[in-house]
């Protein structure tokens, strides 16, 4: 019953306010069926309230939220049959096993498997017989995770499922939702590790203070951004800075480095070409620099400047 | 040759961050200490101006005295009576006030030590604490040493008011000393307890256990078993005799068992792991049992100790004073007595007291009554809630969990204690007569303490930060239960406890009207609550 012209999310205009903090400032988001999503930002951007609106648990204050087709607030019930949820901050009953938890949690979404529970306490390697309130961070996410994955929901929505996991457990994760994309469900997942971002995720879209900035693949981004270039001519460039789209010139020995927005390539090299170029390198910003370059406000506003 | 720097010898500083951590438990304070101190002296200055207005010629003392001294209810819930031979003021004042005061403090030193030690070991704050260059027995001396300065002030309090209504200075320094003294021991008492128990509730309910078996203890010795109060620190704080013949030396046991008491709890600390009692928790189950599959059964197994202990606790009171019930009788020809107990309706002593032992009972079951709703709003804080929202749990199913355990914890709390008492009375009568109207009694209130359920639900609905104002609907029953006439309350002001509004079984008659419309507030209320949370953020 998977409906794969429908968007399994999409939010318009999406505002939420906290007294005076905006905390979704206008957001648009949509997700399609059958892809993961990845969605970034820094801490406070409003990722987590972003998920806990589509759980139904907190309200819009304007736009509009549609979740696998329905309204997430008016529908809670209905919808959550058919998604599971790990939130970014598992809390548990410290005087329960990790095993009664995880049963508690699949009862109560109706789908029991019990192979797949078992099968994925071993591979996380959790003791399910230890209470909860002994579990460190990263077992008790590991609880959280082994109650989602052991379902059959057609919609993950994972708040940073890694935080806290080792590497070893990390890749245990990934594996998981490689089967889970590999079986056409959707996950939308926040995270702040870039490589499991670039493993798993078709999509991703970045939001910073409340709006998103930024979306599609990671290929799309890597090109609607700036690429580095380090070039040596016979003559002296001039008039480089006043070329629209160049930021950031600078002498590097005897050759001229700076960055230029995709789009105005074609202008710089036109420039360039009149003052004999001998060589010339050029770079795409690295997923690092993309991110680092959409988290930072003041960063942006430095390589935008002008001024040498 | 090579010069091997020695090592600084690297010295254990225990206490290291005392200074920080003190202001800082003073700074979380800033608000619950000042309420503390300004609750328990407030009434106590209130109870003191209404006692001395009250008992004022020698007539009036000894007419006071006359009941006191013989009435074995007012012994078990007031004291034995020290000094009521040859009635002062100030003894009457002792008389009346010093027990329920002294367990106000011993409440708020328990409760403050637990909140930042224990309690706040099960936040992830404490680790970033202890992490800091903060020694290992920092947090505990700072935090017994805070609510010894707190216990400190109502002390301080509680000798300004004894001294502005005029009684005499050393009866009010002995008074004082008491008042300091018991509360140290309570810190030391919650400061063990802390380092054993294998969770902050347990530790509460350990220490909460400690007070409950005191009060006990000096009840059972005041009636006549003597050496059974010298088991009791509350007993020790009596026997003080603050204005009459003081005998300073009791001062003596008090601080030893205080300082004994907080040493152990300081020993014991280092003896054990951050977040970890002293009682290892057992391995649990590998799978749930198969009942545990909604948010009723979760909410049933998590109140499941706390409903046994209640309801064991409080059957124990309410039997212990089944047994002392058939005394009221032999004061039948008193008037006075009479009329100490006319509120409580138009029969016999022994009903009246039977009544008022009911009303007593489900004062205290209001404490499950009420914290098990409240349970309600700690899951949501810790997050627990939005896990299980998540899932295909609508928000009044979830809400409903707890306080449908509530609803019938509640009647079971009430049953048993009726029970008890009823009990209590026919082995010292040999008869029965009175089980079954003293089970009647006991769940004809339940609607009574359904509507502070009610209160609590209403309370979450709508302003979910403000929840622990429920316990205000608590404060304002017990204080018009038990001291409307000491304060001598306005009627409308006795109205607004739920229970003034239930028949006085077995003493008076049975109607039926004003339970029903009880129930209707507290269906009201709750629906109220329930619809509020359907409305708003659950965070």
């Amino acid at each position: 019953m998977i409906n794969h012209d429908l968007p399994a999310i999409s939010l318009r205009n999406v505002v939420k306010t906290f007294g005076s903090t905006r905390a979704l400032d206008g957001l648009d988001l949509e997700v399609a069926t059958g892809e993961v999503h990845g969605y970034l930002g820094p801490n406070g951007a409003g990722k987590s309230v972003t998920i806990r609106t589509l759980l139904g648990l907190l309200r819009q204050d304007s736009g509009e939220v549609r979740l696998l087709g329905s309204d997430p607030w008016r529908d809670a019930v209905a919808l959550h049959r058919r998604l599971a949820y790990v939130p970014g901050d598992v809390s548990l009953w410290p005087n329960l096993s990790g095993g009664e938890i995880i049963d508690y949690f699949a009862r109560l979404r109706g789908d029991v498997d019990k192979t797949k529970r078992n099968d994925l306490i071993e591979r996380f390697e959790l003791d399910p017989r230890k209470k909860a309130g002994t579990y460190s961070k990263g077992n008790r996410q590991k609880v959280a995770l082994v109650v989602a994955l052991s379902s059959d929901a057609e919609l993950l929505l994972l708040d940073e499922p890694t935080a806290g996991l080792d590497p070893l457990m990390e890749t245990v994760f990934q594996d998981c939702i490689l089967g889970v994309a590999a079986e056409g469900r959707t996950v939308l997942m926040s995270s702040h590790i870039l490589a499991e971002v670039e493993k798993l995720c078709d999509r991703v879209t970045i939001i910073r203070l409340g709006v998103a900035v930024q979306r599609g693949s990671l290929d799309e981004l890597r090109t609607t951004t700036r690429t580095a270039i380090t070039v040596a001519t016979e003559r002296p460039i001039g008039g480089l800075e006043a070329v629209e789209g160049v930021s950031a010139v600078r002498p590097d020995g005897a050759s001229l480095s700076f960055e230029v927005d995709n789009d105005a390539l074609g202008a710089v090299m036109s420039h360039l070409a009149g003052f004999g170029i001998r060589s010339l390198i050029s770079q795409p910003p690295t997923l690092e620099e993309l991110f680092l370059r959409e988290y930072d406000d003041d960063l942006r506003l430095v390589n935008h400047d002008p001024t040498p | 040759m090579d010069v091997v720097a020695t090592p600084t010898p690297t010295q254990p500083q225990p206490l290291a961050g005392f200074g920080h951590i003190f202001r800082f438990m003073a700074r979380r304070d800033r608000l619950r200490a000042p309420i503390w101190v300004v609750s328990i002296v407030g009434l106590f200055a209130t109870s003191v101006a209404s006692v001395v207005g009250l008992y004022s010629t020698p007539a009036e003392l000894q007419e006071y005295a006359d009941i006191a001294g013989v009435d074995a209810a007012l012994k078990a819930i007031a004291g034995p009576g020290y000094g009521l031979d040859n009635p002062t003021q100030g003894a009457v004042v002792m008389n009346e006030t010093l027990l329920y005061t002294f367990i106000g403090i011993a409440l708020m030193c328990m409760f403050s030590i637990i909140r930042h030690t224990r309690a706040e070991e099960e936040t992830d704050r404490a680790e970033l604490v202890r992490a800091a260059s903060v020694g290992r027995l920092a947090t505990l001396t700072a935090a017994c040493l805070w609510v010894a300065l707190i216990d400190g002030v109502v002390a301080l309090g509680i000798v300004m008011s004894l001294l502005a209504f005029g009684l005499p200075v050393e009866g009010t320094v002995a008074f004082g000393l008491a008042a300091w003294g018991i509360g140290l021991v309570f810190i030391g008492v919650a400061a063990t307890t802390a380092q054993v128990a294998s969770s902050a509730r347990a530790a509460t309910a350990g220490a909460g256990g400690v007070l409950g078996v005191s009060f006990i203890l000096r009840a059972v010795g005041d009636l006549g078993t003597g050496w059974m109060t010298w088991l009791s620190p509350l007993g020790w704080a009596q026997s003080i005799r603050a204005f009459a013949d003081e005998r300073w030396w009791v001062l003596a046991p008090i601080g030893f068992a205080a300082v004994v008491l907080v040493g152990a709890g300081v020993a014991l600390s280092s003896k054990r792991d951050l977040g970890a009692g002293l009682l290892r928790q057992r391995p649990g189950p590998e799978e749930a049992s198969p009942g545990l599959a909604t948010p009723l059964a979760m909410a049933a197994r998590q109140q499941r100790t706390s409903l046994i202990s209640w309801t064991l606790g409080i059957a124990f009171i309410g039997f212990f004073f089944g047994i002392v019930a058939d005394e009221a009788d032999q004061l039948l020809e008193n008037e006075t007595i009479a009329e100490f107990y006319s509120q409580a309706g138009t029969g016999t002593p022994t009903e009246a007291f039977l009544a008022t032992t009911v009303l007593m009972v489900a004062l205290i079951a209001s404490g499950f009554t009420v914290s098990t709703v409240l349970r309600l709003r700690a899951e949501e804080s810790a997050g627990r809630a939005a896990a299980v929202m998540a899932t295909p749990v609508s928000r009044y199913r979830w809400a409903s969990s707890y306080l449908i355990v509530s609803v019938v914890g509640t009647v079971v709390v009430m049953a048993v204690s009726g029970l008890a008492i009823g009990v209590g009375y026919g082995l010292q009568l040999g008869d029965t007569d009175q089980l079954l109207p003293v089970l009647g009694a006991a769940l004809a209130i339940v609607p009574a303490l359904l509507v502070l359920a009610a209160f609590a639900v209403a309370l979450i609905g709508l302003r979910p930060s403000l929840a622990s104002l429920a316990w205000l609907g608590v404060v304002v029953s017990a204080t018009v239960g038990l001291l409307a006439e000491t304060l001598d309350l306005p009627q409308w002001s006795r109205n607004l406890s739920p229970f003034e509004h239930v028949p006085a079984l077995p003493a008076a008659s049975l109607e039926v009207f004003p339970l029903v419309m009880l129930l209707l507030v507290a269906a009201g209320i709750t629906a109220v609550g329930l619809v509020a949370m359907r409305r708003r953020d659950v965070g």
